[in-house]
């Protein structure tokens, strides 16, 4: 199984980039970042806390953050080839056996990207250090001091995380009997699991209660940052709670499309399309509401802080740190999964692009009924991202006596829809310029 | 109105070039008149396939002239081959190629989406009348079975009332019984409503619906048989060698 892995991947090097970046980027800022935390141990005594303390913030965000992008790409290359694993399953390969070459496939990724992760977080390490120590953050008297250890670490801690997040995801792909697997993946659509459904409630649930907690009870503690230690990641657990229900909202959403589709035959194809084949497009729906409510609840929390708290204390530094370095990391590994995702299923849909070529359509159609979907997901992923980021809003700006609606900042909305709007759309565009000469002709036979 | 759907006139096709060029059509003259069945068979790599490709301006032929309803198509751009397609040509092919999220009607009705025009509901419900699903208009193509789903796809490629249709080896993947239901299906456009059929086969039962058999062998048209029986198609096929050097 182990030579066939490697073999196969020999053969789709596209398909494990996405793989390899999440874990590549993921090891270099986490392992950056441990090197602060190894460094804190002959430190003296404010400086070791604000150390350990900034290691594992982003240690610890860092590597939910890589269990969600592996468990998506992963997720992906694995449904993408249903049928080469179904045709493994047929000639007698037992689902362990399947599922043995997708993890050893993804570990083989992993292990080279983690490497390479560790060796460039052993050179920025110092360099996050001197800027750690430039922006006054840790006194002068303090020396950088990591080994290999804490890199390492980091590499070791990101292969676990992503050898986890393909053994979930292979799971999912050999799921049921082998013969169900040989089959175009049509427009049945697998009802959502109830787990699955439980997960989202108690994230969506958590997020509420605490931004109840935030209003009722921290607001009025003697700490400023009691209140966004409450309601900080209240915007992400709920973005990522919704994220969880994706294709049941991709399946609403598409409604209203619809019905202003006329008699377009783009936005006719795409609004069937997003709706009755939710499940291949919940892949990028998921990323934009959770990149919508992790930059949107954030930048506005760091906003009403900076205004509200003028002078800062002796915390403030830190924590706004904290705060643009994890809304940076969700942002960059959310863009990567919305990327591939997009990637992914421009592929899976390729002979049914062409067939629509073969019946007529113009290369200008097919593209833009792509395009449209891009459309149609990213109007639902901002809207539920807005409102998955009220979590975090909401509380603080009454917390810190700005009322419900913050007194400034507001621009910052429209500023991350349109960020987010112009990256789904650029990616689909991109999607289809790689996969799609759209020509009608070879293919035909 | 032309009298003829199709016409080709030495029609050739070749791959690569140099000492490793495959000619897959050497040259080929032949005029379907319209209101006409006809079934194109051949070995495997006798040029069927290209043949209908050139036809459907899905591939640009090396040499010849291709006319369809007397028009010259030849030399016309992507963009001019693609309205011709959507409006002048159905294709039929063998793995039914409907589009899993949109219904049987839905499906039907794609042709007139893509140009852009409005959707004659009415004539979309006759179609599917005609070739027996008009119960199954609502169904997703997932829960049709393989017979259903081509009788579809022949329904989808009516609509436009096309000079000339096209199928690939329509029933390729379907078993005798269906076959035979999709065959009654092509048969009888071409006696109801005049249509022109031109259908690439392997299977003689198949090609015993037609009007005229045409055979090709290795890019050449080496035969035709009129009134076939599937007997006489069969004995046919098994001794082409011998037509060739005729």
């Amino acid at each position: 199984m182990s030579s066939l892995a490697l073999r196969s991947l020999r053969h789709r090097p596209r398909a494990a980039v996405a793989t390899f970046l999440a874990v590549l980027l993921g090891t270099l800022l986490i392992g950056s970042f441990a090197t602060l935390a190894e460094s804190s141990s002959g430190a003296p005594a404010p400086d070791d806390g604000t150390l350990v303390i900034l290691g594992a913030v982003v240690g610890g965000w860092g590597s939910v953050i890589v269990l969600f992008s592996v468990a998506s790409t992963v997720g992906i290359t694995a449904t993408q080839r249903a049928t080469e694993i179904g045709l493994l399953r047929t000639i007698g390969a037992t689902p362990r056996q399947a599922r043995r070459l997708i993890v050893r496939e993804s570990g083989a990724i992993a292990a080279c990207a983690a490497v390479l992760g560790a060796l460039a977080a052993s050179a920025t390490g110092p360099l996050l250090f001197e800027l750690v120590q430039s922006g006054g953050l840790v006194s002068e008297r303090t020396q950088y001091d990591a080994g290999p250890a804490s890199v390492a670490g980091a590499g070791l801690l990101v292969l676990v995380v992503s050898a986890l997040a393909a053994a979930m995801a292979a799971r999912r792909a050999t799921r049921g009997p082998a013969g169900t697997l040989v089959r175009e993946s049509g427009a049945e659509q697998a009802r959502m699991r109830w787990w699955r459904i439980a997960i989202a409630l108690v994230l969506i649930g958590y997020g509420v209660v605490m931004a109840v907690i935030t209003v009722t009870v921290t607001a009025h503690d003697d700490d400023p940052y009691a209140a966004m230690a409450t309601s900080g990641s209240s915007s992400i657990l709920v973005g990522v709670g919704l994220a969880v229900l994706a294709p049941v909202l991709l399946r609403w959403g598409a409604r209203p499309v619809r019905l202003l589709a006329g008699t377009s035959a783009t936005a006719h194809l795409a609004s069937y399309n997003t709706a009755r084949r939710a499940h291949l497009l919940s892949g990028v729906l998921a990323p934009v509401v959770v990149l919508t409510s992790a930059a949107l609840g954030t930048l506005m929390l760091v906003d009403i802080d900076g205004r509200t708290l003028p002078g800062g204390n002796p915390d403030s530094d830190t924590i706004n740190l904290l705060n643009n370095v994890v809304v940076g990391m969700l942002s960059l590994f959310a863009a990567i999964m919305v990327v591939n995702a997009f990637v992914a299923t421009v592929a899976h849909r390729r002979d049914e692009l062409h067939r629509l070529r073969l019946l007529g359509a113009t290369p200008r159609q097919v593209r833009g009924s792509v395009v449209a979907e891009a459309g149609v997901v990213a109007a639902i992923g901002v809207v539920v991202g807005t409102v998955a980021a009220l979590a975090t809003i909401v509380p603080f700006s009454v917390a810190r006596h700005e009322g419900v609606v913050p007194d400034g900042g507001l621009w910052l909305a429209p500023a991350v829809v349109a960020a987010v709007v112009a990256l789904t759309l650029a990616s689909a565009r991109g999607a289809m310029r790689g996969a799609a000469e759209v020509g009608a002709g070879e293919t035909a036979r | 109105m032309s009298p003829t759907a199709l016409e080709v006139h030495d029609l050739t096709r070749t791959y690569g070039s140099g000492d490793r060029a495959v000619t897959a059509l050497a040259g080929i003259d032949l005029a379907f008149a319209r209101g006409t069945f006809t079934a194109v068979m051949g070995p495997s790599g006798s040029g069927k396939s290209t043949f209908l490709s050139c036809a459907a301006g899905l591939d640009r032929p090396t040499g010849g002239r291709v006319l369809v309803g007397g028009t010259d198509v030849t030399e016309w751009d992507e963009d001019r081959r693609t309205r011709l397609r959507r409006e002048r040509i159905g294709f039929v092919f063998q793995g039914f190629h409907l589009l899993p999220y949109l219904t049987a009607a839905q499906n039907v009705a794609l042709p007139s989406r893509l140009a852009g025009k409005r959707v004659d509901w009415e004539r979309v419900r006759c179609l599917l009348d005609r070739v027996g699903l008009a119960e199954r208009a609502h169904h997703l193509p997932g829960s049709l079975s393989g017979g259903q789903q081509q009788r579809v796809a022949i329904a989808r490629a009516l609509l436009t009332a096309p000079d000339v249709l096209l199928a690939d080896e329509p029933t390729g993947a379907l078993d005798s019984a269906t076959a035979r239901q999709v065959l009654g299906v092509l048969r009888g456009s071409v006696a109801d409503l005049g249509q022109t059929v031109v259908m690439v086969t392997h299977d003689p039962v198949a090609a015993s619906y037609a009007d005229e058999v045409v055979f090709l062998v290795d890019g050449r048209v080496a035969g035709r048989m009129a009134g076939p029986t599937a007997d006489a198609v069969a004995g046919q096929l098994a001794h082409l060698d011998e037509l060739v050097s005729a």
